[in-house]
């Protein structure tokens, strides 16, 4: 187990400066530059690229780039918020995303397994339709629809909550994007929770413990369920990320102060450093989240990690 | 069964869900009052973070607006577009115009006790131009011809040498180069405010980064600004020399990005005063609370005369030519049915409303307009531009940004003139619009559809552009009697300005004579501003909205 936890770790190191290379490459080759408005004179233009270390040749660029995202210090920001250090835009706005992101992961999870498993149980019933359609829903709906149609009916007509997040309400005010923003992983999660539950429980093994007279609340929600998880927690990890990333436009609609807004508010104005520093971010919670979801296999199936560590020797 | 059930539900849903994305049309009507308990809060949306707080380095709209109001100018913009005295209690010129004194008001003070002195200015002057600094904005001083700004920018000379003096601690001297008829309209421009230099120099590198990092005088003061977020906030300054004409408690400032949300918001009573986005202008232009506002900017087509290579070779220095894809677009369907927005179409290169002369009438009132469509002459300029060209078909790549309506009008003005004008091709090359910007920088194009917006009221913001050698002259056009016209405008005519004013109007008929810029519109956008609210004002140049004035009579 600690030899398969020091590969995953040392893989997701190898990844995250793969990333960063790749990010600094690719910013490299997009035109313009943050400077590049009508009003500046090229004059002025050289002498902000000279402040900011931006007419040094590009491996010391780059160099300096690594040297100090290693340090945490992710440089300041040239246009958004002048002079400001990124770490302080960053702090202020990872809680915020970080919140409502969670938010949603927990709640889609909880209500997709839920929904999965109910439909997986009572198969071909009204309930299982009803799961069926929902998860439809869930899946072909980009969550800003479910963003402006709740803002439209419950924050604009009955005024049951804010329509836009303010930090005097900071749970009532997220209600809205969370929900919007969890329809998505609640559907995967409900049909990857069906599928995966209907073919355990038709499985050798629990038609065993069936005649071995194990309760049926026992079976499902111990034997049935742990089987399942596996292939949900897999999708988890990439469904969060996605929630995040994907959570640009229910920030906007509900102008929540969080990564993604300040991610677009970047690349719109050629803001490199913050670009950098958002996908930077992003990238690094997504090796860590793939990291968790490795171990958790292990922990929850010894079978993957017996696998993979016979395979080794 | 089950399944048609299911199928019909997903429909309704769909229907329901759809239905109530399209049709939200509630009444206007203000659902909350803006004052209770006695205080006016005033909220208002936007659709940008803060950028810069320091007057030096700031150069978005919204970000000058505010510095107006926490730090006031020497001047403000008067409801009629001229200059009322602000933290300037009086002033005086000598009789050649270079040399002004300004009298800074006895009781005027920093929110932590210290007078309001002339070496504030000095010192914020003096970063303005200090090349250290690289501010965008220190351009301003060189129109301002204050004297030595030209060398300090360039680096050749200390920022100590710029011709700005404290006399004694209330009276502030300026030399400058040549008059300026426009001098105190440029003093209203925020990058002229003073800075409390103990106070900057105190903070350092975190002078304007945050609420707690700003030293106000004006009006205002900044009582929230969280960094990196959604909302920032001024409430009254007390110890404002005139607070009595101060009416307003408290300004909210709201950022949302969704301009759908913003109007929303306006409906639910959240905001007072947002500004709308082109698509909504012709919604809501019916709704009490409406309000046009014509912007300065001006959009044009720029063609490359000199190209940075033999490439880009297009046959745009014919004039023939250029007259002819000048004459051949429609500009009213652009504007009527394109962008729907309040712009109008731009038959001349200095917009309405920037600039009043010394008749007291806006440039445009007293002169003539220029390359209005008409397509018969389009047709007759084209066949001369063959002849001289000795071509029959010319191809024209087209720079455009890709952002907003843009491309539209791009693809748009690429229908009408070549079916106007049967062999002038036109490519469409879309970028973002800070690459496109350097492509027309660097001369590498071959036409740009591009706009300009006036840093100041006067037509020098637009016509200095033209002059041989001007950074801005995208299209290097280069002509002896313009350049003449503009440094007589700049220098000896400066004191006589009526005569100025003729100048400058045969400046602009030589730019469009000569076809320098083929002018598409001129924008205009509009705003929604909660009935019983007073005082707004929206001014095409520097500070849009003066709060000091603004106020909440229900």
């Amino acid at each position: 187990m600690l030899k398969y936890t020091a590969k995953r770790i040392l893989l997701a190191v190898v990844t995250t400066f793969l990333i960063l290379t790749l990010l600094f490459i690719m910013l490299q080759a997009m035109p313009g530059s943050p400077f590049n408005d009508e009003k500046i004179t090229q004059v002025q233009r050289a002498a902000l690229e000279a402040k900011y270390g931006l007419d040094k040749p590009l491996y010391i660029q780059y160099f300096n780039y690594v040297k100090s995202m290693l340090r945490g210090d992710f440089g300041v920001s040239y246009v958004i918020q002048k002079n400001m250090p990124i770490s302080e835009l960053l702090k202020v706005r990872v809680p915020v995303s970080l919140q409502i992101g969670g938010q949603a992961v927990i709640l889609g999870t909880i209500i997709g397994i839920f929904l999965g498993i109910v439909a997986a149980i009572k198969r071909n019933s009204f309930a299982d339709s009803f799961a069926t359609f929902v998860s439809v829903i869930g899946v072909s709906f980009p969550s800003y629809v479910f963003a402006l149609a709740m803002s439209y009916f419950i924050g604009f007509k009955m005024e049951w909550l804010p329509l836009l997040y303010t930090t005097s309400h900071p749970f009532l005010s997220t209600i809205m994007p969370t929900i919007s923003m969890c329809m998505f992983s609640m559907a995967t999660v409900a049909r990857f929770a069906r599928t995966e539950m209907v073919e355990v429980l038709g499985s050798d093994y629990m038609t065993l413990a069936d005649a071995k007279g194990i309760p049926t609340r026992r079976l499902i929600g111990v034997h049935a369920l742990r089987n399942t998880l596996i292939p949900i927690i897999t999708v988890l990890a990439p469904l969060t990320m996605e929630l995040m990333t994907g959570s640009l436009v229910v920030e906007q609609i509900f102008a929540i102060p969080g990564l993604g807004s300040l991610l677009v508010t970047a690349i719109q104005f050629n803001d490199y450093n913050v670009v950098l520093a958002v996908i930077f971010f992003y990238s690094i919670a997504f090796i860590l989240m793939m990291l968790v979801v490795d171990i958790l296999y292990g922990v929850i199936d010894p079978r993957i990690r017996l696998a993979k560590e016979e395979r080794k020797v | 069964m089950k399944k048609l059930i299911s199928i019909l539900l997903a429909l309704a849903i769909v229907v329901t869900v759809l239905s109530a994305c399209g049709s939200s049309s509630p009444d206007p009507v203000a659902n909350q009052t803006v004052s209770d308990d006695g205080r006016k809060i005033l909220n208002v949306g936007r659709s940008n973070e803060l950028f810069d707080m320091d007057s030096t380095i700031a150069t978005e709209a919204d970000c000058l607006e505010v510095i107006s109001a926490i730090i006031e100018p020497l001047f403000y913009t008067g409801p009629d577009g001229t200059p009322v005295n602000a933290l300037a209690e009086s002033y005086e010129v000598n009789e050649s115009g270079t040399e002004y004194i300004f009298h800074i008001r006895q009781n005027a003070n920093w929110m932590n006790g210290t007078p309001v002195t002339a070496d504030d200015f000095v010192f914020a002057w003096r970063r303005l131009v200090d090349p250290v600094n690289a501010s965008e904005y220190s351009f301003m001083m060189e129109v301002a011809a204050v004297k030595n700004a030209t060398p300090i920018i360039c680096g050749e000379m200390a920022p100590e040498e710029l011709g700005v003096y404290a006399v004694d601690s209330k009276t502030l001297k300026v030399e400058i180069d040549h008059p300026v008829t426009y001098f105190l309209n440029l003093m209203t421009f925020p990058s002229f405010c003073p800075i409390n230099e103990a106070y900057a120099t105190e903070k350092g590198s975190q002078y304007a980064l945050g609420a707690d990092n700003l030293l106000c005088c004006g009006p205002f003061y900044m009582s929230a600004w969280e960094v990196g977020g959604n909302t920032y906030q001024l409430k009254k300054n007390d110890s404002y020399y005139d607070a009595e004409h101060v009416y307003l408690d408290e300004i909210n400032f709201q950022i949302i990005k969704d301009s759908q949300q913003t109007m929303l918001a306006y409906e639910n009573g959240d905001l007072d005063y947002v500004r709308l986005s082109g698509d909504q202008v012709a919604r809501y232009q019916n709704y009490e609370g409406f309000t046009r506002i014509e912007e300065g900017y001006l959009w044009y087509l720029s063609p490359n005369l000199n190209p940075s290579s033999t490439e880009l070779s297009t046959g745009l220095e014919n004039l023939n030519l250029r007259m002819a894809i000048a004459l051949s677009y429609d500009k009213e369907i652009i504007c009527n049915e394109l962008l729907k927005d309040g712009s109008i179409p731009a038959n001349f290169a200095i917009p309405n409303k920037l600039a009043i002369g010394p008749d007291g009438k806006d440039f445009r009132e007293t002169t003539d307009t220029y390359l209005k469509t008409d397509k018969a002459k389009a047709q007759e300029y084209w066949e001369k531009a063959k002849a001289e060209l000795g071509v029959d078909e010319v191809t024209i790549e087209l720079i455009y940004d890709d952002s907003d309506a843009t491309p539209t009008i791009a693809q748009f003005l690429q229908s009408e003139i070549e079916n106007t004008l049967p062999g002038v091709h036109l490519d469409l090359k879309a970028q973002p619009k800070k690459s496109r910007t350097d492509l027309m920088q660097k001369r590498n194009y071959e036409m740009g559809l591009t706009r300009w917006g006036p840093d100041y009221a006067d037509p020098m913001t637009y016509l200095d552009m033209w002059t041989t050698g001007s950074t801005y002259n995208y299209g290097e056009w280069s002509n002896a009697e313009y350049d003449q016209l503009i440094a007589d405008a700049n220098g000896e005519l400066a004191n006589d300005p009526a005569a100025r004013w003729e100048a400058l109007k045969q400046a602009e008929k030589l730019v469009m004579d000569n076809a320098v810029i083929l002018p598409v519109y001129q924008k205009g956008t509009a705003a929604m501003v909660r009935p019983g609210i007073t005082g707004i004002s929206f001014f095409p140049v520097g500070v849009g909205t003066i709060y000091k004035s603004v106020d909440i009579v229900k």
